[in-house]
């Protein structure tokens, strides 16, 4: 099987060598239809395209209008032609070639857009050329966004400009506001403490005199009073040292009784016990208390100085003086402050960001062409390639020799088709080369993972080959089927436009086209710049797609053969 | 020359094969031995091509069987095709290919190696005459070319069983000397040959047996001789003459009888029982002023013989 396999895959080769039309099919006119279609379709995927003389009739000759030419004088594709006759531009548009657009700038444009009002451009248009009016359309509408989107920013800068000058004005008025009162307030507090020092002083000289007139009061009212207490004192002086000579006398008395007693005892001799004893003198107080008692009375000193109160205690309270309205100016002035200046409504729109920070938005066509034609020329040279060689060694009777020889058919099937699934990645290969070298086409981050739908899709493909090859009833059907079904299946599945130009129920129908996956792989690859893990699903996709065309092709192609 | 006790290398056991209603091989049975020359003979559609098919495995037969040195096909296909030599009767080249690409191709896949292909190359390149023409595509050479370049692919490998599906068809004097010559060493050299045509002569100089077959059926086997015996042909001569015959001027020969069918105006055809009676037919014509201006003796041979068990002709269709 193997010997078989290999052999059939170099006599393949061979084969191939000598064809000049299999290799002018393989590798030149891939590169020709991908040129032309690049250049062509480009403009689908955002590139230049065309290059368009457009007519333009400047009445209004204001600064929009003047934005708008040099606007569109910038775009590479457009060559501006000033005129001054409306008429001339639709002829212009009628009848020359080139010219599918005119524009008509009104007079009072810019007035009108100064003012807020919506002027209009009036566009000139050529029905037949309706793909590049589009085009051109968009370029216009994107311009005229571009002038409605400056007229606003300067508005808006004027606004701010209004606002900000307002601002300043307020600062400067709260401010010099602050300041008055500021001093307002430095004065009142002055005079209000100047005030406050004067009825201190008052107070404190009243208090003084009152002081003095009560103390000299009270000094003659002590004097009399003391007067009084000695007199009184006197009198009871005088009792007193009565009292104390009686004391001093009943001491003697005392010690009079105590001699007579003992000498009572004596006399009473044995009877002497019998005498009951005295009663008891009481203790006479003691001479130094006595004593004392005839000491004079000296009168306490009375401090007759009167504490002097502080005149604080009499401090006058003096409000304040109102504040002259500065809380609300503040507040006013903050609530303002916060307050922003009125701002236009906004202009909606959007500005692309590639899906992957860092990647384009833009994409070059070929990127898109490369992979898509280069499948489509995979498709028909692997289709067809495979169905006529097969349909070639039956007609040549090679098949039958081969078969006696006990090569098996599926060897010699494999070996074709391995054969041809090498071709198709050789193929594809060369035309990334071609298209990286000539068209400047993204291999993405890891241009060998190209290799991964690049083997998926030659596998299909060749496996599509042997339905072919065995559905096919002559070799002149072969061309018809084929073409057809390849061209059908590289359409369906993306190759020649985006799959999201079709609809549903075709989308729904691409997802068993290999096709379709092989694209998705490229396009996550190249423009997306995404890793290879991206092209494993597609992968899977592809080649469980191309097993069920290989199963169906091997027991069909047998059993015709049997 | 085979050798009466080898045993049959190819051998076809009762095989029958249909298409649709049409019985293309009936219930035929035949076994060849190495180094025999075995001729399948029979006017187109008899079932040549269809019964080599099925000898070459390219075909199921509906029912019978195919041994090839006693064994079955399919118990080793890969060691008993490379036994196999087809020569086809439409050409089996690449039109694009050298004639050394396709004899290195057909070689290499039926089993040579690298080494031995390469000699086997320029061994039958130079067998059938095309070493100087090696490298020219076989798009480029004359239909004679094409046949021995075909044959080539079949000898290549030197096959113990070489079928032949007409390989003279079209071809010019000289190849078809060159490739019957190569038919009868490869026999020499061992090989089974199993050939296929309708060309009477062919069979009749290098098949050591033949097989006649109209309709898928086998009418005879045997050698030539034994099959023109079984057909009962005499020596015939033909002529033109001018002049007027005589009433009863055959009865003065004898054993000769004139075939009616084969007489037209100012022409005459007899039947006799030897050549040797030719030059008294002759002398009694001259005799009786028949001025004869041509005249073709025909011995009986396997045409005579088809003629005679099927009833139809050899080239009836061609």
């Amino acid at each position: 099987m193997l010997r078989a396999i290999w052999l059939t895959i170099q006599n393949e080769a061979r084969l191939l060598i000598k064809d000049p039309i299999v290799l002018f099919m393989l590798l030149f006119a891939p590169v020709v239809i991908i040129t032309v279609a690049g250049y062509s379709l480009g403009a689908v995927y955002g590139g230049a395209g065309s290059s368009f003389r457009l007519p333009v009739v400047n009445h209004d000759r204001g600064e929009v209008a003047d934005g708008i030419v040099d606007a569109l004088r910038q775009q590479q594709s457009i060559e501006v032609e000033l005129l001054d006759d409306s008429d001339a531009a639709r002829r212009l548009v009628s009848h020359r070639d080139r010219t599918p657009i005119a524009i008509e700038i009104p007079a009072g444009t810019t007035e009108a857009v100064s003012s807020g009002q919506d002027p209009h451009l009036i566009l000139f248009v050529d029905p037949v050329r309706r793909l590049e009016v589009g085009a051109l359309e968009l370029h216009i509408n994107e311009l005229c966004r571009k002038v409605s989107l400056q007229a606003r920013a300067t508005a808006q800068k004027r606004l701010e400009e209004a606002d900000a000058e307002l601002r300043a004005n307020l600062r400067r008025l709260a401010t010099e506001t602050a300041k008055e009162q500021s001093q307002f307030q430095s004065k009142a507090a002055a005079g209000q403490a100047a005030i406050q020092a004067s009825i201190r002083a008052r107070i404190a000289a009243a208090l003084q005199q009152l002081a003095v007139e009560t103390s000299a009061t009270l000094k003659t009212r002590q004097a009399e009073a003391w007067s009084d207490v000695q007199g009184q004192l006197a009198e009871r002086e005088a009792i007193l040292r009565k009292l104390q000579n009686y004391l001093l006398q009943l001491q003697v008395s005392q010690r009079a009784f105590e001699d007579w007693l003992a000498k009572l005892k004596t006399l009473a001799g044995s009877h002497a016990s019998d005498i009951p004893p005295p009663p008891e003198f009481p203790t006479p107080p003691a001479a130094d208390d006595l004593a004392a008692l005839s000491k004079p009375i000296i009168p306490p000193k009375i401090d007759s100085t009167l504490p002097t109160p502080s005149p604080e205690a009499f401090a006058v309270k003096i409000p304040k003086p109102p504040a002259i309205g500065d809380a609300g100016l503040a507040a006013e002035l903050g609530q303002f402050e916060e307050m922003r200046a009125p701002i236009l409504p906004g202009y909606l729109t959007f500005v692309e960001r590639p899906a992957i920070e860092g990647e384009s938005t833009v994409v070059n066509a070929f990127d898109q062409y490369v992979p898509g034609f280069g499948i489509t020329f995979l498709l028909i040279g692997m289709m067809l390639g495979i169905a006529l060689t097969l349909f070639d060694e039956r007609d040549w009777g090679t098949l039958r020799r081969l078969r006696v020889s006990g090569a098996p058919l599926t060897g010699l099937l494999f070996g074709k088709l391995i054969a041809r699934f090498i071709v198709g990645i050789v193929q594809m290969v060369l035309l990334f080369a071609v298209g990286w070298l000539l068209f400047g086409i993204s291999l993405g981050r890891y241009p060998l993972a190209l290799l991964i739908p690049t083997i998926g899709i030659s596998f299909a493909s060749a496996a599509l080959g042997l339905v072919i090859a065995s559905i096919a009833r002559a070799h002149d059907s072969v061309m018809p089927f084929g073409v057809t079904l390849s061209m059908s299946i590289a359409a369906i599945g993306g190759c020649w436009w985006p799959l999201d130009f079709e609809p549903d129920w075709m989308r729904m129908l691409a997802r068993f086209a290999p096709t379709t996956w092989t694209m998705q792989s490229f396009n996550d690859l190249m423009i997306r710049n995404r890793p290879p893990s991206a092209a494993l699903w597609p992968l899977a996709a592809t080649v469980g797609l191309g097993m069920l065309f290989l199963v169906a092709g091997l027991i069909r192609f047998a059993t015709l053969e049997d | 020359m085979s050798s009466p006790s080898h045993p049959p290398i190819l051998e076809a056991i009762e095989i029958s094969k249909s298409y649709g209603a049409r019985l293309a091989v009936d219930n035929l049975s035949l076994a060849v031995k190495p180094g025999a020359v075995a001729g399948l003979l029979g006017p187109n559609g008899a079932g040549k091509t269809t019964t080599l098919s099925i000898l070459s495995t390219l075909m199921r037969p509906d029912s019978g069987r195919v041994l090839i040195d006693g064994k079955p096909p399919k118990s080793d296909p890969r060691v008993l095709g490379r036994m196999l030599g087809l020569v086809p009767q439409s050409l089996a080249l690449y039109p694009t290919l050298s004639a050394r690409q396709n004899v290195w191709h057909f070689a290499r896949m039926q089993g040579l190696a690298r080494v031995a292909a390469r000699e086997a190359c320029a061994r039958v390149l130079d067998e059938v005459g095309l070493t100087e023409r090696a490298d020219d595509p076989a798009h480029s050479f004359s239909g004679g070319m094409k046949r021995r370049l075909n044959l080539a692919c079949g000898i290549v490998h030197r096959p113990a069983v070489l079928m032949l599906d007409e390989p003279t068809v079209g071809v010019d004097p000289q190849s078809r000397e060159q490739i019957l010559t190569l038919v009868r060493r490869n026999a020499e050299a061992g090989a089974a040959v199993i050939y296929s045509t309708h060309y009477m002569e062919e069979a009749e100089r290098i098949c050591d047996r033949v097989l006649l077959i109209d309709r898928g059926k086998l009418v005879a086997d045997g050698t030539v001789e034994q099959l023109v015996a079984l057909g009962g042909g005499r020596p015939r001569l033909e002529l033109t003459y001018r002049g007027s015959l005589p009433e009863r001027w055959i009865d003065y020969l004898t054993d000769v009888h004139e075939i009616a069918q084969a007489t037209g105006e100012g022409q005459l055809a007899l039947e006799m029982n030897s050549l040797a009676q030719v030059p008294q037919v002759l002398h009694q014509l001259r005799a009786a002023n028949i001025n004869v201006l041509d005249f073709t003796i025909h011995s009986p041979n396997l045409a005579d013989a088809f003629i005679a068990l099927t009833g139809r002709s050899l080239r009836d269709n061609v």
